[in-house]
């Protein structure tokens, strides 16, 4: 037995270290075309000016997988790409930090112009880090005193990227930049365009130039967006043939979820994603829908409720801040009944602020608050707070616990969890009401009014933590529970206060990007996990399940710990 | 009459003005911005929501940017979309076909199907085809055209027999021309039987409604009474004068034409006019919901405008001058 392992171990070590690219060792067939469905077209394919799904991911198709410098397979492992080696990220005698990246040559543009040095330090220079052009991209290239990386050729197939202070993500953000073609782009960018460049119509002006697996050719708005595979994409599989291996790819704009899941059924989409309430249905007509459905890992979403405070009310305030109150409001939360009643029985509960996928998860250091409603009421009495003769929850001063919880109307997921805690805080004694609302009027009002007391929401997330800075700062503009004066002038500087956790914890997301040593890292993010649990200023509810439906004439299909069905788009193939 | 339609036209400019106002202002009051839709995502900062907000025009003072806009307009430019950075012009160009394809043939079939029954109904009265085309009718007027149009996509996904929405599939372009015609009104028969099964009974009702009404009219009774043939007397003098209220009805449709059929085609994925409003009411891209209601309002005027003509022309009776 030992020897088998060892014989599979070391037979493991040679496919990795052999695999120089992702799909370099695929196998499968040539030809082929995969229909997916999406709910509304793209917007824009200009990455500055992209902010949403619909627009990303068909930008990815084209600018993504070999078309970044490096790329992530599915379970988190970074691999060369249109970057052959690079080395670093290292410190560099100036106290700054550099990488160096040797590029692959012989690589083309999709209009057969050759891949150099130019593209990618024009890309980082002209684009990112322009000051004309506004983009997302470039606050997340931000180190932590504000600095912007540069790039400096050093010859056509070497490039060096410098920060002037360890940025422990430049790596990998630098590296999944999406590299735009100098000699199409440059004039746009001289003439100030930039944000007009690659608006949808350049689909069927067929103005696309890129180094992904596939290029749009044709657009119909609302219909479709059809791509052919990109005949100059440099991979190749393991028996030399040039990938992709599909010969085109299909984006079908569905524009109802009810419409999808049917095109589903009847073979018009190859790929779906199910809602909860669907899962069970696939799942049971496996066979004969000819698919495969399977859940897989939490998502990286998170959903919590949030207290303010800054509450105009001098007792809200009073609670809000007072961390027994928050510990027994986790204590009030049951979680397995939101799981079952919600999510179908497809989600995890969630007590950490860093998600179960990401290799920084901790959960040894994260305290879990299971529902109990007899260590909630211990929590409050620690916390100050009796009850009157009717069983109504009174503070240290004798004033009524009264607030109300708000969340977005028609989310119903929301709306379902709103009613479990509201439930379960009047059991403790506490008066609430719960209002549902406009999404657009409560954000406004929560950032920028502030006149709500309780608030369940939801934020998307990633396997890195650091994602999490403009949330967990005490400046970051989403630090909604505590709001800095500076960027909310509704809070009254005279009653704001930084407890010490939130102090540290903002020095956690200041200082761990300086710090190259993975290890330290994950103690940085161990120390930040477990203040956040202890404290809960964001109290989670769960964590739903990434769900997954496929034809299975669709082969080569690989879902992973942080990646679903299209990661691999460039070696799936269709029979 | 060339006077009056001028003047018509003429007063269409101020009406036009103060319906911008109107929408304008209702845009600005209604609750937050374009921007709102990204200050909740944590990888967006605030440095780049007030570089946008410069960008995008959204700084300005909301008076500014009306009369901007209105300057815009009078040389015929409807501005940009914040979402799509496309001129508006072209995103509406886009969607016109669909808009239209789908509006008119629904149009079309439910005037025909509307006025027909109507007429077989009044004559009928009373009588079992009344009643089961009565019932038939406010079936029709009941049914919330959500409720139908997932009836019918269901039954499209059971049977095999119609795609599941779309105008174009992927294949169409690869087609002859008279395949994709097929194709196309093969695909427009669910969305276009959802649209017109609501608005035909509305019409045939109003059908039913006036002609009995003027089928008791003394002039009707004397027509059969001098011994006309009952052909001549009902579709030469009872008709004609059943016909006003319909006219009238139908210049106030004319402008439905272009205003594009939200549910309808969202349900049914079809690329119309009705889904980029609607997104763009929800994202708040001011100028793409300015466009089309400007648009909607001229059709609206024109159509009103078409009605009156219309009447006249076949109401000797009415004079405009």
């Amino acid at each position: 037995m030992r020897k088998v392992l060892v014989t599979l171990f070391v037979s493991l070590l040679v496919i990795f270290s052999f695999a120089a690219y992702i799909g370099e060792d695929a196998t499968g067939k040539k030809g082929g075309t995969l229909t997916v469905g999406t709910l509304s077209g793209p917007r824009t394919l200009n990455d500055t000016v992209s902010k949403e799904t619909s627009s990303s991911d068909v930008i990815t198709m084209f600018m993504g997988y070999g078309g970044t410098l490096i790329e992530m397979d599915e379970n988190g492992n970074f691999y060369p790409a249109l970057a052959e080696k690079w080395d670093g990220p290292r410190l560099t005698k100036d106290g700054g930090m550099e990488i160096i990246w040797y590029l692959r040559k012989g690589v083309k543009w999709s209009d057969g112009k050759p891949f150099t040095a130019d593209d990618v330090v024009f890309t980082l220079n002209d684009v990112y880090v322009n000051p004309d052009i506004v983009s997302s991209f470039k606050d997340i290239l931000r180190s932590t005193n504000d600095y912007l990386p540069k790039a400096t050729k050093i010859n056509d197939y070497t490039v060096r990227m410098y920060y002037p202070e360890p940025f422990r993500l430049a790596l990998r953000y630098l590296g999944g930049m999406y590299i735009f073609p100098k000699h199409v782009a440059e004039s746009w960018v001289k003439n100030k365009k930039f944000a007009e460049f690659w608006t949808v119509d350049s689909i069927n002006k067929k103005e696309i130039v890129a180094l992904g697996p596939f290029i749009p050719v044709e657009y119909v708005p609302d219909q479709y967006v059809r791509f052919t595979a990109n005949p100059n994409y440099w991979k190749k599989d393991k028996s030399g043939t040039q990938l992709p291996y599909l010969k085109e790819f299909i984006f079908k704009i569905i524009s109802s979820q009810d419409a999808m899941k049917l095109a589903f059924e009847n073979g018009e989409i190859d790929i779906y994603s199910p809602r909860g309430t669907e899962f069970a249905y696939f799942k049971e007509n496996e066979k004969k829908f000819n698919i495969t459905v399977l859940s897989y890992g939490p998502a990286y979403g998170t959903e919590f409720i949030t207290f303010n405070w800054n509450n105009k009310d001098e007792a809200k305030r009073d609670w809000f801040r007072n961390v027994h109150f928050r510990k027994a409001v986790a204590y009030a939360m049951d979680k397995k009944k939101i799981i079952d009643t919600l999510y179908n029985g497809l989600a995890i509960e969630q007590w950490s602020p860093v998600s179960m996928a990401s290799p920084y998860y901790n959960e040894k250091v994260t305290v879990k608050y299971p529902y109990d409603l007899n260590k909630a009421k211990a929590e409050l009495k620690l916390g100050g707070f009796t009850w009157d003769k009717n069983g109504k929850l009174l503070d240290s001063k004798g004033r009524p616990v009264k607030f109300m919880i708000e969340t977005n109307a028609g989310n119903k997921v929301r709306e379902g969890m709103a009613n479990i805690i509201a439930s379960a805080l009047k059991q403790l004694g506490m008066d609430i009401t719960m209002i549902p609302g406009d999404f657009n009027t409560m954000v406004n009002r929560m950032l920028n009014v502030g006149d709500w007391d309780a608030i369940i929401i939801g934020l998307t997330g990633g396997d890195e933590p650091q994602g999490g800075n403009n949330v967990w700062a005490l400046d970051g503009s989403l630090h909604f529970w505590n709001l800095s004066p500076e960027l909310a002038d509704w809070v009254d500087p005279k009653i704001y206060t930084i407890p010490d956790f939130e102090k540290q914890i903002d020095k956690i997301f200041k200082e761990n990007v300086r710090i190259l040593d993975d290890k330290v890292v994950k103690d940085y993010w161990a120390q930040f996990q477990k203040l956040a649990s202890e404290n809960i200023p964001l109290v989670y509810t769960v964590n739903s399940l990434r769900l997954y439906a496929w034809r299975n004439t669709l082969k080569n299909v690989r879902i992973g710990l942080l990646q679903g069905t299209l990661w691999n788009a460039d070696w799936l193939y269709k029979e | 009459m060339v006077k009056y339609i001028a003047r018509r036209l003429l007063i269409m400019i101020p009406e036009l003005w103060i319906i911008t106002v109107i929408v304008f202002t209702l845009i600005q009051l209604s609750p937050g911005t374009f921007l709102d839709q990204y200050r909740l995502d944590p990888s967006i900062s605030t440095e780049t929501l007030k570089a946008m907000e410069k960008e995008l025009g959204l700084d300005k003072p909301a008076v500014v940017q009306y009369f901007y806009w209105l300057g815009k307009l009078v040389r015929l430019d409807f501005g940009y979309s914040f979402y799509y950075r496309r001129p508006v012009v072209d995103l509406i160009a886009e969607r016109l076909l669909g808009t239209f394809v789908l509006s008119l043939y629904s149009f079309v079939i439910s005037w025909i199907i509307g006025v027909v029954l109507g007429i077989v109904s009044a004559l009928k009265k009373y009588t079992a085809t009344d009643k089961i085309l009565t019932v038939v009718a406010f079936s029709g007027l009941a049914l919330p055209v959500f409720f139908l149009a997932l009836i019918l996509l269901y039954v499209a996904a059971r049977t095999g027999w119609f795609p599941i929405g779309g105008m174009y599939s992927p294949e169409t372009s690869r087609m002859d021309v008279w395949s994709a015609f097929k194709d196309i009104l093969w695909r427009l028969q669910l969305p276009g039987f959802a649209l017109t099964f609501g608005s035909f009974a509305g019409l045939m009702r109003y059908q039913r409604g006036s002609l009995l009404d003027v089928m008791n009219e003394d002039y009707v009774e004397f027509a059969r009474a001098k011994g006309m043939p009952e052909r001549v007397v009902i579709y030469r003098h009872a008709l004609r004068n059943a016909i006003n209220p319909l006219i009238t009805m139908f210049g106030g449709s004319l402008a439905g034409l272009l205003s594009g059929a939200v549910i309808t085609e969202t349900i049914f994925s079809w690329p119309g006019l009705g889904r980029l409003t609607y997104q763009a009411l929800l994202q708040k891209d001011y100028y793409v919901v300015m466009a089309s209601t400007v648009i909607s309002t001229v059709l609206l005027v024109v159509g009103n405008l078409v009605g009156d003509i219309l009447l006249a022309a076949v109401d000797p009776r009415i004079r405009y001058e």
